[in-house]
C-alpha cells in the first residue's frame, strides 16, 4: 500500500512536471544578467530577449548581478530549480573560473540555449604611440623593453587572454599591464594617454577608430574583417597566430542542467528564431559582432574546444591557479 | 539652424513634452526613496521602451535622470536620509533646518540651487562640450588618485566635534569599501573565506544602514516627545536671497560640471567636495555649517544637478559615459540603433541638440514639481514619530533589497544601521565614513594604476607629477589643504598679520 502511493505520488508530480513544461511559460521568466548595466552582455541580451520574448508568449524580466567576474550570477541560477524559469545571461568567463581560482561551477553544469555571438580581439594603439602596425610596435618594445603600457582587465579578461597569446607566438613581451575595471576605462585612459596599447573587442574600440582617436593595429582573426576593411590581420605579421585564432569572447543564454528537455526545446526555439530578428542582426553587426547562433550538441563542442584552448594557453603563460588538468581539461589536440 | 530645429524637438511635440515631465515627477520621487536608484529605474526603462523610437525613450530616461538626482535631496532634509549617495552632504544642513521647523524653507532653496546648478550643467554641455571632454581625458590616474586624496582631507569638514574620530570615520570606511574580490587582480580581500563577503559590501547597504536605521533608533529615545510644526509660508526663496547665493552656486556648479564629466567621478564626490568649497569660502554662513546653514545647502544641491549635464559631456563627444546612469544611456543608444562615439555628434548632431533640449524640459519641470507638493511632504515630519520610525525602517529594507535583489544586503544594512546608532551615541561622525566608501576604490585603484604605470618607482611616479601642470595643480592643491587644517598655518597666519602691524 504504502509502495503504492508513493509510485502514486510520484507519477502524480511526473504529470505534474510534464503538464507545467508543456504549457511553460505560465509564470515570469527570470534573467539574470551576469554583468552590469550598459555593458556588452546587458545590450546584447536586453535586445535580442524582447524578440524571443515574443515568440515564447511569456516575459523574461531581465535582471543585473554583477559581482565575483561573474561568478555571482552564475552560482544563482545553478542554486535556483532546474524548471526554466531562471535562465543565465552570461559570456565567457566561466569557462576559466576553474583555472583561475574563481569558483567551482563553470558552464558544464549549464545547458545551452543559444551561443548568440561571438566578438573579434584587436590591439588598438593611442593616437600618439610611436608605431602604426603590429610590426612596428613589436620592433618599438624590443627596441623599449618594459616602457610600452598594454592595458588589462584583470586575469582571464580578453587583455590577458590576447598578452598570453602574443607572449606565446612571439616568445616574450616585456610591457608594464596597467589594469583596468573593463574595456570602457581602459580605452578612455587609452585616449587620455595613460596607457598606450589595449587588446580590445572590436565593437568597443569601432567608433573610437573611425573618429580618428585610436589607431588599430591588428585584428586577432584569420580573416579581414568587413567593418574595418583596412585594419591588417595579426596572421599576416606572424602565421604563428593561427594555432590559436579566431578566438573572441561570447555571449550566450543558458539554463541549469536537468531543465526538462522540452523546455529547453522551447526556449531554444525561441532565441533562435529572435536572435534572427533583423534589427537586432543590424545591431550585432554594427558593433562588429559574428553570429553563432549555437545551441544543443554545437554549443557543448564549441564550450569545450574554448576551454581547451583558452585555459591551456593561460596555463603555458603561467597566468593561472591551477591546472587545466585537475579539472580534466585536456590539452587542445590531444 | 537645424541645431536649433533640434534643440526644440522636445518642446514642440506634446508626447515628448509629456514623457519628459512623466519621467521628471517619477524620478524625484525614486530618487526620495533610498535604494530606488535612477540607475536601477533607466535600466529598467531600457525593456520597457524597447520597442519604442529613440525619441520617446530618451525623453522618459532624461527626466528621470534629472527628477532622481534632485530628489534624493527630500529625504535627506525631512528625515535626515539622503535618497541617494549625492544627497548626503545635503542632509547635513538641510536636516538641522528641518529640526528648526523650516523644512519648506530648505526644499525651497534646494529646489531653486539644483535647477541654477542643472542649467550650468547643460549649459557647459550645450557651448563647451568638446573642450570639457578633452579636458576630462587629461586626467591621468595619478590625478585621480590626487583627487582622492583631496577628497579624503574632506573629512575635516565633515566631521563635526572631534576630528580623531572623524579620521577614525573615514579609515573604517576606506577598509569597508576595499571589501571583496579586489576587481584588478581579483584577488580576496578581507573576505575571511566567505563566500558572502567575496562580493563586497554593497555601498548603498552601508548608506541607508549608517543613516535610515541608525536615525530611526535614535528617534526612539523620544518617542513621545512632539514633532516640530513646520512653517511653510515661505517656501520660493526671495530674489535677494537667490542673488546673495549667486557667487557660490557658480563655484559649486563648475565643480559640480568637471567632477561629473570626468569618468569614474560622479554627483556624490562633486556634492560632497561642494560642499567642503562652500564651507571653505563661505566667511560668514547665515548659521554656522552643521546647524542649518543656508550655504550648506546650496552647494552640494547646485553641483550634484550640475554633474548631470557634465556626465552627458563625454558621453555626446566620446561616447565614454561619465558616470553610471550615463553609461546606461550609451546601451540604450546602441539599442535603438545609434552607434554613441565620438562620431556621434558629427553624423548625428540633432541627437545632441535634443538631448540638450529635453535635459532644459526636465530642469524646468524638477523646477515645477520640486516646487508645489512641499505641503504634501513636510507632512511627514510633522507625523508621530510611532508612525515615521517604523516607515522608516519598512523603507530602508525595501531600498537595501531593492539594489541588489538580495537579503544579504538587507542583513549588512541593518548591521551597519544598530553599529551607526552606537557610533553615533559616541559621537563618531557617519559623514566620512560614507565619504571612506565612496573614494575607496577610487584612490586604491588609481594609486596602483599610477605606480605600476612608473614600473613601482617612486622617483619615475613623482618625475610624471611635477612635469604635468594638472597634477602639480592637484598636489599644491592637496598640501595646501593639508596645512591649512594644521596649527602651523594658524601661527604662520598670526605671525605675518602682527608683521603687518608692526
Amino acid at each position: 500500500m504504502k509502495h503504492f502511493l508513493l509510485g502514486a505520488a510520484s507519477a502524480l508530480v511526473v504529470t505534474v512536471s510534464a503538464a507545467s513544461a508543456q504549457d511553460y511559460p505560465t509564470k515570469e521568466i527570470q534573467g539574470i544578467i551576469q554583468w552590469g548595466a550598459g555593458g556588452s552582455t546587458d545590450t546584447v541580451m536586453r535586445s535580442v530577449t524582447p524578440h524571443a520574448e515574443a515568440i515564447l508568449g511569456g516575459t523574461v524580466v531581465m535582471q543585473n548581478m554583477t559581482g565575483g567576474v561573474g561568478a555571482i550570477a552564475l552560482n544563482y541560477v545553478a542554486d535556483a530549480e532546474a524548471d526554466g524559469y531562471t535562465v543565465l545571461m552570461g559570456a565567457e568567463n566561466p569557462l576559466l573560473y576553474k583555472v583561475m581560482g574563481l569558483g567551482d561551477k563553470d558552464y558544464s553544469d549549464f545547458t545551452a540555449i543559444n551561443l548568440l555571438a561571438r566578438g573579434t580581439p584587436i590591439l588598438v594603439a593611442g593616437p600618439d604611440a610611436p608605431f602604426d602596425d603590429y610590426a612596428g610596435m613589436m620592433d618599438y618594445i624590443k627596441a623599449h623593453p618594459g616602457e610600452v603600457r598594454f592595458g588589462a582587465t584583470g586575469p582571464g579578461g580578453l587583455p590577458s587572454v590576447i598578452t598570453a597569446m602574443i607572449t606565446t607566438v612571439e616568445g616574450g613581451l616585456d610591457v608594464i599591464s596597467v589594469p583596468y575595471d573593463g574595456d570602457g576605462p581602459a580605452l578612455t585612459a587609452l585616449q587620455g594617454g595613460a596607457i598606450d596599447v589595449m587588446p580590445a573587442v572590436l565593437g568597443a574600440a569601432i567608433e573610437g577608430i573611425r573618429a580618428g582617436s585610436m589607431k588599430p593595429l591588428a585584428i586577432f582573426d584569420t580573416e579581414k574583417n568587413a567593418k574595418l576593411p583596412d585594419a591588417p590581420i595579426v596572421t599576416d605579421f606572424n602565421a604563428g597566430y593561427n594555432t590559436f585564432l579566431p578566438w573572441g569572447p561570447f555571449f550566450g543564454v543558458f539554463v541549469k542542467k536537468g531543465t526538462p528537455d522540452d523546455v529547453v526545446a522551447k526556449l531554444t526555439a525561441a532565441y533562435a528564431e529572435g536572435a534572427k530578428n533583423a534589427d537586432f542582426v543590424e545591431l550585432m553587426d554594427n558593433r562588429g559582432f559574428t553570429m553563432m547562433g549555437l545551441s544543443g550538441a554545437d554549443a557543448e563542442a564549441f564550450l569545450a574546444k574554448w576551454q581547451q584552448g583558452t585555459t591551456w594557453l593561460l596555463q603555458d603563460a603561467g597566468l593561472t591557479k591551477a591546472s587545466p588538468e585537475e579539472f580534466g581539461i585536456a590539452r587542445p589536440g590531444k | 539652424m537645424d541645431a536649433l530645429l533640434a534643440f526644440l524637438t522636445v518642446f514642440t511635440q506634446p508626447e515628448l513634452l509629456l514623457l519628459v515631465g512623466l519621467g521628471t515627477f517619477a524620478g524625484v520621487y525614486v530618487g526620495a526613496i533610498p535604494g530606488l536608484s535612477v540607475t536601477m529605474a533607466v535600466s529598467i526603462l531600457i525593456s520597457f521602451t524597447f520597442s519604442w523610437d529613440v525619441y520617446p525613450a530618451i525623453s522618459l530616461m532624461i527626466g528621470i535622470y534629472m527628477g532622481g538626482v534632485y530628489g534624493g535631496s527630500r529625504t535627506a532634509i525631512l528625515l535626515n536620509i539622503p535618497g541617494a549617495p549625492s544627497a548626503i552632504a545635503t542632509a547635513m544642513d538641510g536636516y538641522p533646518m528641518a529640526l528648526r521647523g523650516e523644512a519648506g524653507q530648505a526644499i525651497g532653496v534646494t529646489t531653486v540651487m539644483s535647477f541654477i546648478g542643472g542649467f550650468v550643467g547643460i549649459a557647459a554641455l550645450a557651448l563647451a562640450a568638446p573642450l570639457v571632454s578633452d579636458f576630462a581625458l587629461k586626467f591621468q590616474p595619478r590625478d585621480y588618485m590626487l583627487l582622492a586624496v583631496l577628497g579624503i582631507l574632506l573629512v575635516g569638514s565633515l566631521s563635526t566635534g572631534s576630528l580623531v574620530k572623524g579620521i577614525f570615520a573615514g579609515a573604517l570606511g576606506i577598509a569597508i569599501g576595499a571589501v571583496g574580490r579586489d576587481p584588478l587582480t581579483f584577488a580576496e580581500r578581507f573576505t575571511f573565506d566567505l563566500k558572502l563577503m567575496e562580493s563586497g559590501i554593497s555601498f548603498i547597504a552601508v548608506m541607508i544602514g549608517m543613516f535610515g536605521v541608525s536615525e530611526a533608533l535614535l528617534q526612539l529615545h523620544h518617542v513621545d516627545k512632539k514633532s516640530v510644526r513646520q512653517t511653510i509660508d515661505r517656501i520660493v526663496p526671495s530674489l535677494a536671497t537667490v542673488r546673495k547665493h549667486l557667487p557660490l552656486s557658480m563655484q559649486t556648479s563648475t565643480i559640480g560640471v568637471i567632477i561629473g564629466a570626468l569618468p569614474g567621478t560622479g554627483g556624490d564626490i562633486a556634492a560632497l567636495m561642494a560642499y567642503d568649497h562652500a564651507k571653505r569660502v563661505t566667511k560668514k554662513p547665515s548659521r554656522p555649517f552643521g546647524q542649518g546653514a543656508m550655504e550648506g545647502l546650496v552647494a552640494p544641491e547646485t553641483a550634484n544637478n550640475a554633474a548631470v549635464g557634465g556626465a552627458f559631456i563625454p558621453m555626446m563627444t566620446l561616447g565614454i559615459p561619465g558616470d553610471a546612469v550615463t553609461a546606461i544611456m550609451i546601451g540604450a543608444l546602441f539599442i535603438h540603433g545609434l552607434n554613441p562615439g565620438p562620431m556621434l555628434m558629427i553624423d548625428k548632431p540633432d541627437m545632441f541638440w535634443f538631448i540638450v533640449g529635453a535635459l532644459v524640459m526636465a530642469n524646468f519641470f524638477m523646477l515645477l514639481f520640486g516646487l508645489t507638493g512641499i505641503k504634501l511632504f513636510t507632512k511627514i515630519v510633522e507625523m508621530p514619530r510611532a508612525v515615521l520610525i517604523p516607515l522608516i525602517m519598512l523603507l530602508s529594507i525595501v531600498g537595501a533589497y531593492a539594489v541588489n535583489n538580495s537579503i544579504t544586503d538587507v542583513y549588512w544594512m541593518l548591521g551597519f544601521g544598530v553599529f551607526g546608532y552606537f557610533m553615533r551615541h559616541y559621537g563618531y561622525p557617519l559623514g566620512p565614513v560614507i565619504l571612506g566608501v565612496i573614494l575607496s576604490r577610487l584612490l586604491d585603484d588609481n594609486w596602483r594604476r599610477a605606480i605600476i604605470s612608473e614600473r613601482e618607482d617612486l622617483g619615475r611616479f613623482f618625475h610624471g607629477v611635477f612635469t604635468s601642470p594638472l597634477s602639480t595643480v592637484l598636489l599644491v592643491a592637496v598640501v595646501l589643504i593639508f596645512v591649512s587644517q594644521t596649527p602651523l598655518w594658524a601661527h604662520a597666519k598670526a605671525r605675518l598679520a602682527r608683521k603687518d602691524k608692526a
